[in-house]
């Protein structure tokens, strides 16, 4: 375990019409930023059911960030309303568990806000790469650093 | 209190007058030394003094008339009051030398009723005149007040007191003549619109020069105007009534405001009056000195609180008045005039006057006159009659010339046409109009042409400036009458005033701009020769039009009478006299500036006027 | 019908018609002065008077408001009535001898010179009232009367102070028939650029030129009856009883199978630029306005003139108002340069003035634009490289006095120039709509970075919105020129009819289904849902999906705590996988 190389892993869970879009758009534009993130697709950030983040964390992701459409944008009227709601109890949950609740972020990002996505992956990564690994799982970290090198 | 006070009786009551005329020559100060010297001799239980409204003969106010006796006392003053007082009151024995006496006899008259002025008179409209106290409803009730309404509001249908009055022949009294019975059923008759409101106005709005009948009438008895308007409002079905006064006149909207309040309170106005179950009110609306206001439809408009301005006619207010609801407007003295035909009678009242003017006339008598004041005189009486018998003739023994009727209205009627019988019809034949009752008296030393002007600057001034002929053409007539009267007058300009005076005549919008020529073309009709010597001679006949004037001093005149006095060197604010005490005087005429200064002041009769 | 005889002429006219109408209906002239046939007659100028013999009477009367009766002989050209005619017209001509209708009554009625003093040769007013009426009885205000009397009277504010009744909507001015009231210009803005400011002119109008359908209507904010109650002129004079003031807006309702969005754009409001001085000093326009004032149909009928009605001698056009700029907009405005090219190409035309163009790139990308660019270059426009910096009436030499001196870093020359100009043209760039906001909300559109609506794919979805049925077309996309809007348009158009033509609805493969053996009948799902697709089946005691409302958010399938709801393709499973297999590289 070497703080100095530890490279996060770090899963999102964008929705479809803004944040998935917007991270398309990011890379279209070529944008360039943390590669520690893997972004699973799903309709609608009110589709992150609690279990996938705590599969998440299990499986040995460092952080997770869920992102959807501004308030009042939402392609389902009201999905990310439901989102925030269930991200405000996990985290509490997962404070519980002694998961600091920093691993479990909830962002805001629009079809047009590729530099948006581009700044909340790097500033997300920076901060869990604070944080230090989770060590839920810990060979997969060790296992990422041994691949990195 | 007011009854217990009206009841008391008194052996003697003296009338004050206490009209206009009177109060400013200083009848309240008698009144107050009158009683004051009354409580000093313990009459204040025995005579009463009661001021009332105008006597009529205003020449000689102050006036007293003594009741019981009719003994009429003039031109007193506070002084006078003491040995009047002890003399006649206390002692019983008249003082000769405060009444009245004509210049022609010089013996003094002392009832009221001998004296020429009154006795030619027959009083209709000033019924009251002098024998109530116009505050006090209930002396107005004790001479037959408000019985004429009692008798139409519970015994008279409608339909009744309109033939009642078609029949007497009562006509406007406010100049044109309008038959009132006539006007009367077509208010009747026409249809108001929503909700079916009529109104009734008394025009007080008395604008003409040297006229004041409306003015007495409200000051001397206002409840004959109220109880005219309540039996008027009942014939024609109307429910609200304004009196429409002058706010010049302030005490006879002070004692209007006081016999309406006190109508109210016997419940003579207001709600179901008399327990008939007829409603009607009465407002007063003032005017704000415009005399176009006096026309209908500038009053009607001035009244519903828009600009005083006249409308054209139809609709006439009798259709479409008072906010758009029919509108009965009768002028002041018509209204007194109402209560006595339906008191004694149609039949009685068309038996005063002439074939087509029934009644009594309300004239008031100014100018070169001795006996100015109000007279009431039946139609059809003559000029002649009113000058010389009532007016008691023309003062210092000048010879009569003219008579202006009608006000600025109306026109000058010459001396040739002095027993001319005085009716509507008779006074527009010869040009001029019965109008609201001014009549102005002139003698020889009267220029025509500058009364015309006289009274042009007044219609001018008035103008409300609506309608083109009347703004412009006074305008236009005014200008060139003042040319004349200045001695720059052409004989174009006498074509274009014969152009002018009719064409206005023709179009004007409303009574006061086709009236409005009435005195240029009567003086131009009677006397054409003096516009023609003013403007070929460059001379006034009359001496009025001083710019025409030549003055010369004779020298004989002056030396042997004034001795060279230098009065009028002194006086000449344009240094153009010559000469000093003891020698005679001299005119510069190319320095005079034609002021007449010298001419007033020459005690001897040496400065001579040309 | 009443039956009278005018100058001899038996005519029959309406019940209630007045003398005047008579007389126009037998062909005969009277001359009217305060008469309007909109307004109220009002008699005063008795210049209308004819001679008419009733009821054994003769009199003049005033035509325009006396009622025309059965048996009335008219004589309209009496020797009487053409006395007093000519001498109320003689009057009124030494009154205001400057009144044009005036004269020309006079002229007609013979009249060289008025035999009364004149008092103003240059007076206009005729003291006809119309405009007093018109304020009472059109406009419903009263701001204005006659005031004084006789030959003083005159029209008037109260006390001559300014009205605080006047709604300056200038109606006294429009029906004053002599010019004797002019409008005071209160804005500093002369008469033309008034004119060519685009806002509401008149209460009724054509929306805009070319609209369709070509049908005038009534502004409500800008119209006096429903700011009064009163006017109506337009009621009063349409034929065809078209006018109704009663109308209210109706709101409808429309179905349809889908929605092409073309809300357009607005133009950059240049006063958000103070540097460049427009609505500050006069003969500064946008685009927009020259466009007004170069068209023939325009104000100054295409002639491009100054506030002061001169030729302009210089003028400059200044690319990039608003576009192009990391303060207002950053993005290119694509229309620019070649609408600015097209005016220094119609200056070069209509004046002899030099122009200046300036321009930061030429953005010259269209089929024949770098040609016409050419073509400008060899008409002599001069071409200035660099963006202007500030527009200033300050003068710093005699020859810059009172011109507009335009300010700019020339980038090819390298230096600050000072180039003095009459007249400059701002090349306003494109923002979204008004509505832009509300529409977006409305459909539930994206928008991009530059606010504009967002496409849903820039490549392979250019018309198409995120929305199933919701197309966009033209500049709510983004800027663009006419010939791309009208091939954008043309794209949502066949979009649209490509799904009205296929008769059905594919529906998304990615509903959610609920497993009713597992469904315990909570119903906390059917609360959730958006689109009300849910339904508890009570007598089954399970609850359903309607696959055609479900939208595929898979809300419900996250809430479920049975496990009952699953989302085809987004199956928990399938999600669990996913999650895995990440962490199995």
């Amino acid at each position: 375990m070497n703080q100095e190389h530890f490279e996060p892993r770090l899963i999102g869970f964008l929705c479809n019409w803004c944040s998935y879009t917007g991270a398309d758009l990011a890379g279209t534009a070529r944008m360039v930023y943390a590669p520690n993130i893997r972004i699973i697709r799903v309709m609608c950030t009110g589709r992150v059911d609690p279990q996938f983040v705590l599969k998440a964390f299990r499986e040995g992701a460092d952080g997770v960030l869920i992102s959807g459409c501004h308030p009042g944008d939402c392609h389902y009227q009201e999905g990310n309303y439901k989102a925030m709601r269930r991200h405000k109890l996990l985290s509490k949950v997962l404070e519980q568990f002694g998961i600091e609740k920093e691993r479990f972020r909830l962002e805001w990002v629009s079809a047009s806000e590729g530099t948006k996505f581009q700044q909340v992956c790097n500033e997300f990564t920076e901060q869990i790469r604070g944080l230090g690994p989770l060590n839920l799982n810990g060979n997969k970290g060790e296992h990422h650093e041994q691949r990195q090198a | 209190m007011a009854e217990k006070e009206t009841q008391k009786t008194y052996r003697m009551h003296l009338m004050i007058c206490a009209g206009t005329g009177c109060v400013s020559n200083h009848s309240y100060e008698v009144k107050e030394a009158l009683e004051k010297e009354l409580r000093k001799h313990g009459l204040e239980n025995e005579v009463v003094v009661v001021p009332t409204g105008c006597n009529g003969f205003c020449e000689r106010g102050p006036i007293l008339v003594v009741q019981p006796g009719n003994i009429f006392y003039q031109q007193l003053s506070v002084k006078d009051v003491p040995h009047l007082v002890e003399e006649h009151f206390l002692k019983g024995r008249p003082v000769a030398k405060l009444m009245y006496s004509p210049p022609e006899t010089k013996q003094p008259v002392p009832v009221l009723n001998d004296i020429p002025f009154f006795n030619k008179q027959v009083l209709i409209a000033l019924r009251n005149r002098g024998l109530i106290d116009p505050e006090k409803i209930e002396e107005s009730i004790a001479h037959d007040g408000y019985k004429a309404m009692v008798k139409a509001l519970s015994e008279m249908k409608p339909e009744k007191i309109i033939a009642e009055i078609t029949l007497s022949g009562l006509r406007g009294r406010g100049g044109a003549g309008f038959p009132t019975g006539l006007k009367w059923q077509l208010v009747r008759n026409a249809m108001s619109t929503n909700g079916g409101q009529k109104y009734i106005v008394c025009n007080g709005d008395e604008g003409d020069p040297g006229a004041f009948m409306d003015r007495s009438i409200l000051e001397a008895d206002p409840h004959s105007v109220i109880e005219g308007m309540v039996i008027g409002a009942k014939a024609i079905g109307a429910t609200a009534g304004f009196i429409y006064v002058r706010n010049e006149y302030p005490l006879a909207v002070e004692r209007l405001s006081i016999a309406l309040k006190q109508a109210r309170d016997y419940g003579l106005l207001g709600q179901d009056i008399l327990g008939t179950g007829f409603d009607f009110d009465i407002q007063i609306k003032r005017g704000a000195g415009a005399f176009v206001c006096g026309e209908e439809t500038a009053l009607i408009a001035s009244i519903e609180g828009r600009l005083g301005e006249p409308r054209p006619r139809p609709p006439y207010p009798a259709q479409s008045g008072l906010w758009g609801k029919p509108t009965c407007i009768n002028n002041v003295e018509t209204w007194a005039n109402v209560p006595t035909i339906i008191n004694r009678g149609a039949k009685w009242y068309a038996g005063i006057g002439t074939k087509t003017s029934k009644g009594t006339k309300v004239f008031s008598l100014v100018g070169k006159i001795n006996n100015t004041g109000l007279v009431e005189v039946p139609m059809g009486i003559t000029l002649r009659e009113i000058i010389y018998d009532i007016g008691g003739g023309i003062p210092g023994g000048k010879a009569f010339k003219a008579v202006q009727t009608g006000g600025p209205s109306g026109g000058c009627i010459p001396k040739e046409k002095i027993d001319l019988p005085i009716d509507y019809e008779s006074l527009s034949e010869a040009g001029s109009m019965m109008g609201s009752g001014g009549m102005v008296i002139m003698d020889e030393d009267t220029c025509m042409v500058d009364v015309a002007r006289y009274f042009l600057t007044f219609t001018q001034d008035e103008s409300c400036g609506k309608c083109t002929p009347c703004r412009e053409g006074t305008k236009a007539m005014l200008e060139i009458l003042t040319k004349i009267t200045e001695g720059k007058g052409t004989p174009e300009d006498l074509t274009l005033l014969e152009d002018l005076a009719p064409a206005i005549k023709d179009t004007a919008l409303c009574g006061l701009g086709k009236t409005a020529p009435n005195p240029v073309l009567t003086t131009l009709r009677y006397f054409r020769n003096e516009y023609e010597t003013h403007i070929q001679n460059k001379k006034c006949p009359a001496h009025v039009c001083r710019p025409l004037n030549v003055y010369t001093i004779d020298p004989g005149l002056c030396l042997s009478q004034g001795h060279g006095c230098d009065v009028c060197r002194r006086n000449c604010s344009s240094e153009a006299i010559a000469g000093q005490k003891n020698e005679a005087h001299a005119i510069f005429q190319d320095k005079c500036i034609k002021c007449g200064v010298c001419y007033d002041v020459c005690a001897f009769g040496a400065v001579k006027v040309d | 019908m009443v039956n009278l005889t005018i100058d001899g002429k038996q005519v029959e006219v309406d019940e209630g018609s007045t003398i005047l109408q008579a007389a126009k209906k037998a062909g005969a002239r009277v001359p009217t002065l305060c008469f309007h046939p909109v307004i109220e007659p009002y008699a005063a100028c008795r210049v209308c008077v004819v001679e008419v013999a009733f009821r054994g009477k003769n009199d003049l009367l005033t035509s325009c408001n006396t009622k025309a009766e059965e048996g009335m002989d008219v004589r309209t050209a009496s020797e009487r009535a053409l006395r007093a005619r000519r001498l109320n017209v003689e009057m009124l001509l030494a009154r205001a001898p400057a009144a044009e209708p005036l004269r020309e009554i006079a002229k007609e009625l013979g009249i060289e010179k008025t035999r009364f003093p004149v008092k103003d040769p240059d007076e206009k007013c005729i003291l006809c009232g119309l405009c007093v009426r018109a304020c009472e009885q059109i406009v419903g205000a009263c701001a204005i009367s006659f005031i004084e009397r006789g030959t003083d009277r005159h029209v008037s504010t109260p006390f001559g102070e300014e009205s605080e009744a006047c709604i300056g909507c200038t109606a006294c001015a429009h029906f004053c028939p002599t010019g004797a009231i002019t409008v005071e210009d209160k804005y500093g803005r002369k008469v033309i650029h008034d004119e060519m400011y685009l806002g509401p002119t008149t209460a009724i109008r054509v929306p805009t030129r070319q609209a369709v359908p070509m049908v005038p209507f009534i502004d409500k904010e800008a119209c006096i009856h429903f700011k009064t109650g009163e006017c109506k002129v337009c009621a009063k004079v349409c034929d065809r009883d078209a006018v109704n003031h009663e109308m209210e807006d109706t709101i409808q309702e429309i179905e349809a199978g889908s929605i092409i969005i073309a809300s357009g754009f607005k133009t950059f409001d240049a006063r958000r630029i103070p540097a460049y001085g427009y609505g500050r000093f006069p003969n500064i326009i946008t685009a927009m306005e020259f466009e007004r004032l170069v068209n023939a149909s325009g104000p100054t009928g295409g002639k491009v003139l100054l506030a002061n009605g001169e030729e302009p001698k210089a003028v400059g056009i200044i690319h990039c108002v608003g576009s192009r700029d990391e303060n207002y907009h950053a993005y290119c405005s694509r229309v620019c340069c070649m609408y600015s090219l097209k005016f220094a190409h119609l200056l070069g035309e209509k004046t002899k003035a030099t122009i200046y163009d300036f321009y930061i790139d030429m953005r010259c990308f269209g089929k024949g634009y770098e040609e016409f660019y050419h073509r400008l270059l060899k008409e002599g426009t001069k071409f200035v490289r660099g963006r202007v910096s500030e527009i200033t009436t300050l003068a710093l030499t005699e020859k810059e006095e009172g011109k507009l001196i335009i300010r700019v870093e020339d980038t090819l020359l390298g230096a600050v120039r000072r180039i003095a100009v009459d007249m400059a043209i701002l090349a306003v760039g494109m923002e979204p709509s008004i509505d832009h906001n509300r529409l977006a909300k409305t459909f539930n559109i994206s928008c991009s970075q530059d606010t504009f609506f967002l496409e849903r794919h820039p490549k392979l979805a250019p018309v198409s919105s995120f929305s199933d049925g919701i197309f966009l077309a033209g500049t709510c996309q983004g800027p663009k020129d006419i010939p791309d809007t009208v091939a954008q348009a043309g794209a949502a158009a066949a979009e649209a009819l490509a799904l009205a033509d296929l008769g059905k609805v594919e529906l998304e493969p990615i509903t959610a289904v609920i497993d009713d053996k597992l469904c315990s009948g909570c119903q906390i799902c059917v609360g959730l849902c958006p689109f009300t697709a849910i339904t508890y089946k009570k007598d089954e005691g399970h609850s359903e999906i309607n696959d055609a409302l479900c939208k595929g958010c898979g809300t419900c399938v996250a809430a479920c705590p049975s496990g009952a709801s699953y989302q085809k393709h987004f199956r928990d499973e399938q999600i669990f996988a996913e999650i895995e297999g990440i962490f199995l590289i």
